[in-house]
């Protein structure tokens, strides 16, 4: 498959803000910009004080963790969207709209950054499956039309591939 | 395109950033004059050379952040967070 955009919701999505001091930053580790598969919750450090959770486990993992101190949680499950890109072309599919480096090298498999795709806010999360490239996008879920048309346009270049 | 290094981020097309214009100290507004409130809110160095700036990473890191621009020749340096120390930054000073 040449790259194949779907969204993915309702899909469950906690977003947690905590200072490095606190228990619940302490809980959740991981380096800034990284993401890892915790059985089946996504753990996405997005920023250096923010993470995000996704998956059906989310809502579960966030309602176990200590939020004394500066932290707190937040269910965004339906005021952000994902989309995942996948297949062999998705990093092409994404460059045409992104001024992001897709390169291996750059964004290596559990990446995750920040980042403007066509004009949208989006946190981006390198997850590959079965070997493929994917990518998973994370923005506000009023630009969900506007959003899926220019993929699904960026996608159609390289759907002779396939 | 303008890299501009932010500190947290590294390297970043700087239409992901918002400008935020000249890094001033802001002075203290129950004992300053009046004149020295309007140079701050409304007068600027506008130097031909280097130029303190604040900058925030509006698409990646969400941080506000400071740094050094060359007017002239628009290098960039010594990117700063709010509290921290120069040198202590992940992204490329030059």
């Amino acid at each position: 498959m040449a790259s194949s955009v779907s969204h993915l919701d309702p899909m469950p999505k906690v977003s947690i803000r905590a200072a490095d001091d606190t228990v619940a930053a302490q809980a959740l580790g991981l380096a800034f910009g990284s993401a890892e598969q915790r059985d089946d919750t996504l753990v996405v450090r997005i920023r250096p004080d923010e993470w995000i959770l996704l998956g059906t486990g989310a809502l579960a993992l966030a309602a176990e963790l200590d939020l004394s101190g500066y932290a707190s949680t937040v269910d965004i499950t339906h005021a952000r969207h994902v989309i995942r890109v996948t297949g062999t072309h998705a990093a092409d599919t994404l460059a045409k709209l992104c001024s992001a480096d897709f390169d291996e090298a750059m964004t290596p498999n559990g990446a995750a950054w920040g980042n403007s795709i066509a004009g949208v806010t989006c946190d981006i999360v390198r997850d590959d499956h079965g070997g493929e490239r994917s990518y998973l996008l994370l923005f506000d879920g009023s630009f969900v039309a506007y959003f899926l048309g220019v993929l699904e346009d960026a996608a159609g270049e390289f759907s002779s591939d396939s | 395109m303008l890299l501009v290094p932010c500190p947290n981020c590294g390297p970043r097309n700087a239409a992901d950033l918002s400008y935020n214009g000249e890094s001033h100290a802001r002075p203290d507004p129950t004992t300053c004059t009046p004149e020295d409130w309007r140079t701050y809110l409304y007068l600027r160095d506008n130097p031909s050379g280097w130029l303190r700036e604040s900058w925030y990473c509006s698409s990646g890191c969400r941080k506000h952040f400071t740094i050094e621009r060359h007017t002239l020749t628009g290098e960039l340096r010594t990117p700063i967070l709010p509290g921290s120390k120069p040198g202590a930054t992940k992204g490329e000073t030059k």
